[in-house]
């Protein structure tokens, strides 16, 4: 009788232990389950309206600080990742991340031409939010916040989020990467009247 | 067993019970690590890699406009065909558009065209002159969908029961602004300040390093001038006595990320939140006046931007249609259909009538309207540029509306009282936005002052101007 009540806890201690072990390494398992490092694809053009096909299927996929890496099936599968890591290997992208993939830039800055990520390709980029305000980059260049339209991006020095629609009472529906509580989505913001902000653009869009 | 006895014989009885529990660890953990090899490869299997379907549109509508002016509407429609990969071959779509002039005539379809820019797949039609000079304006929604595949959509999702109205203003009272002068600002009366922290009299900054700063995103004034706050960080409300006294606070069950929040005339809470579960769309829940839940329901689109006290109860200005819609009537929540079927383009205000808002360019359009028709109006230009209006709302015989002018380096919010002759009164404030709030939920009336809600690096506040007595 003791020797069962004695097996019964530590089944139950060993149950307990998987457990546990699990749900931490549960959120540490999208990319290396999942992701690639398969090369791009150069196209020749790319159209505002393909770009925000390439956001509206990162739309639901969760936000994963440097992350950039998602699948499309409409939902975070690793949610609840810790706030203040940046290598939980988590689905999504980062605002930044997010940005680079849809606007199909490429690695090397000085080049300006168009590169076709995969969603499940595993890529940052090498901009920051802060670099894309300032239009770092070949392919990236500051315009006016008045004149933007559909796809340009307001970028501060911590975000960046690409204008989705405009609201009759002039604030943006915005697509963005927006943290770990949030996901990536689109949200009605005000972002362009902020000071904070800076209208920025990537060139050479198909018209 | 003594315990003395005891010291003397653990190692023997500590091995015969470390058999039988070591076992079971074993099993314990051969089995769950089965389990969660199954459970990993299910989940695995359960995320395609592969492209899904897409069929969205989005859709600017004219709501109000200067008479005469011809009107072409037009749908930015994104359509994807599941498992293809190149975001650049998309789908063939085709529309129709259901017109009507005023509100009560038989609605007309007329077939969209493709428009001609290359790098958007946009819909669209000219309105028939007959229909956009009706001085009753004109009603209407598309019906969108993929060539032999997905749809039809809606837009506005509640179809032919609660289309798009397009008004015209047949002779609004001009504001011309011409250049704004930034650096000219007034500052109210400081009735709330509420450090950033933790402590019983402070509010929060959402967690996260790669987050901008983000707390303190709403508030609301009640009719005797006691400020509530929304602390979501906290998951709770400060509240602040008419006098300044306080905060007592009152705990939410919320979900802690930006959103927007009303009181009820009762002095119970609604809060708007913006983050939705999945495959749902954001909640409205509903608090009394000590934090108990009452109720929640869900809105009828996924993108709710704003709440506010409507004329029966909490209304939502809700995205993509950019519509208001009731989400609570007498405490009663509102079904999302019903939401949906209920929806019109004006604010309704708790004082009858709705007022109907249109920032385009350098001008905002802005109309009270009583039954369907433009009961005033007035037209705001600016040399400067403009961008959202947070508040257009009566305030006695005037208007007050306040909107955001700016430029590349600095922005500031405007502030102007309008009557039948004019501006009224005129000043401009701090944009004061350290902490990002939710995106309208800047500004409250209440009783004949104008509420502004700020945030710096230590703390946000609420000021108070006064708009003089209502005239």
């Amino acid at each position: 009788m003791r020797a069962t009540r004695s097996f019964v806890v530590g089944f139950i201690l060993g149950v307990g232990l998987v457990a546990v072990g699990s749900a931490g390494a549960y959120h540490t398992r999208f990319v290396a389950d999942n992701c690639n490092s398969a090369p791009p694809t150069p196209t020749s053009f790319i159209t505002r309206e393909g770009s925000a096909t390439v956001a509206l299927r990162a739309r639901f996929e969760g936000y994963q600080w440097a992350g950039g890496c998602w699948n499309d099936n409409d939902r975070d599968d690793s949610p609840n990742d810790p706030h203040e890591d940046a290598a939980t290997g988590g689905e999504g992208g980062d605002c930044s991340g997010f940005t680079f993939k849809v606007w199909r830039e490429s690695l090397t800055t000085s080049d300006a031409s168009f590169r076709q990520w995969g969603m499940l390709r595993y890529v940052h980029g090498p901009y920051t939010a802060a670099s894309f305000k300032a239009g770092t980059g070949a392919p990236n260049v500051t315009v006016a916040k008045a004149s933007l339209i559909k796809m340009d991006a307001l970028a501060s020095y911590g975000h960046i989020g690409l204008i989705y629609a405009t609201n009759p009472d002039g604030t943006d529906r915005i697509i963005e990467a927006k943290g770990e509580d949030y996901g990536t989505d689109i949200w009605t913001r005000a972002y362009r009247g902020n000071p904070s902000y800076s209208g920025v653009r990537r060139t050479g869009w198909s018209s | 067993m003594s315990q003395r006895e005891s010291l003397h014989r653990p190692p023997s009885i500590g091995r015969r019970r470390l058999s039988p529990v070591l076992a079971g660890l074993v099993a314990g953990c051969v089995l769950a690590s089965l389990a969660a090899v199954i459970g990993a490869t299910a989940v695995a299997q359960r995320s395609p890699a592969g492209a899904r379907a897409i069929f969205d549109a989005t859709h600017l509508p004219p709501l109000l406009r200067l008479q005469g002016e011809p009107v072409r509407l037009t749908y930015d429609v994104h359509c994807a065909l599941e498992g293809v990969d190149d975001p650049e071959q998309s789908c063939d779509v085709s529309g129709t558009i259901h017109l009507r002039s005023g509100r009560h005539d038989t609605f007309r379809a007329i077939p969209l065209e493709p428009a001609s820019t290359a790098d958007r797949r946009e819909l669209t039609v000219t309105v028939p002159a007959n229909v956009a000079s009706s001085r009753e304006g004109f009603e209407y929604y598309a019906e969108l969908r993929e060539v032999g595949g997905a749809g039809p959509i809606l837009v506005p999702g509640g179809g032919a029961d609660a289309p798009h109205r397009s008004l015209p203003l047949p002779d609004p009272t001009e504001v011309d602004l011409g250049v704004h002068t930034f650096g000219s600002t007034a500052r109210g009366m400081r009735v709330v300040s509420a450090p950033w922290g933790d402590g019983v009299s402070n509010v929060g900054l959402e967690p996260g390093r790669a987050l901008p700063a983000i707390g303190a995103s709403a508030f609301d004034v009640d009719d005797d001038g006691s400020v509530l706050l929304l602390d979501e960080a906290h998951g709770r409300v400060l509240r602040w006595g008419p006098t300044g006294t306080g905060p007592s606070s009152v705990q939410l069950s919320i979900d802690r990320r930006l959103a927007d929040m009303a009181l009820d005339d009762d002095g119970s809470i609604y809060v708007l939140e913006s983050v939705a579960a999945q495959e749902r769309t954001p909640l409205v829940r509903h608090f009394d006046a000590l934090g108990r839940a009452l109720r929640s329901v869900e809105t009828a689109e996924p993108g709710p931007s704003q709440l506010r006290r409507g004329p029966r109860g909490p209304v939502v200005l809700q995205q993509p249609s950019h519509q208001w819609m009731p989400v609570a009537e007498t405490g009663t929540p509102t079904a999302a259909p019903d939401q949906a079927r209920r929806a019109q383009v004006g604010r309704p205000l708790r004082t009858g009538g709705e007022v109907v808002v249109l920032r385009r360019a350098d001008e905002i359009l802005v109309a009270l309207v009583s039954n369907g028709r433009v009961r005033e109006s007035w037209r705001v230009t600016s040399e400067t540029a403009l961008a959202e209006v947070q508040l257009a709302e009566p305030l006695g015989r005037r208007l007050v509306l306040v909107f955001r002018t700016y430029t590349d380096a600095t922005g500031e919010f405007v502030v102007l009282a309008l009557d039948r002759r004019g501006v009224a009164t005129q000043f401009s404030t701090p944009t004061d936005e350290w902490a990002e709030a939710a995106p309208l939920g800047r500004f409250r009336i209440s009783g004949r002052h104008l509420y502004r809600l700020g945030s710096d690096g230590s703390g946000a506040f609420v000021e108070r101007y006064d708009m003089g007595a209502p005239s």
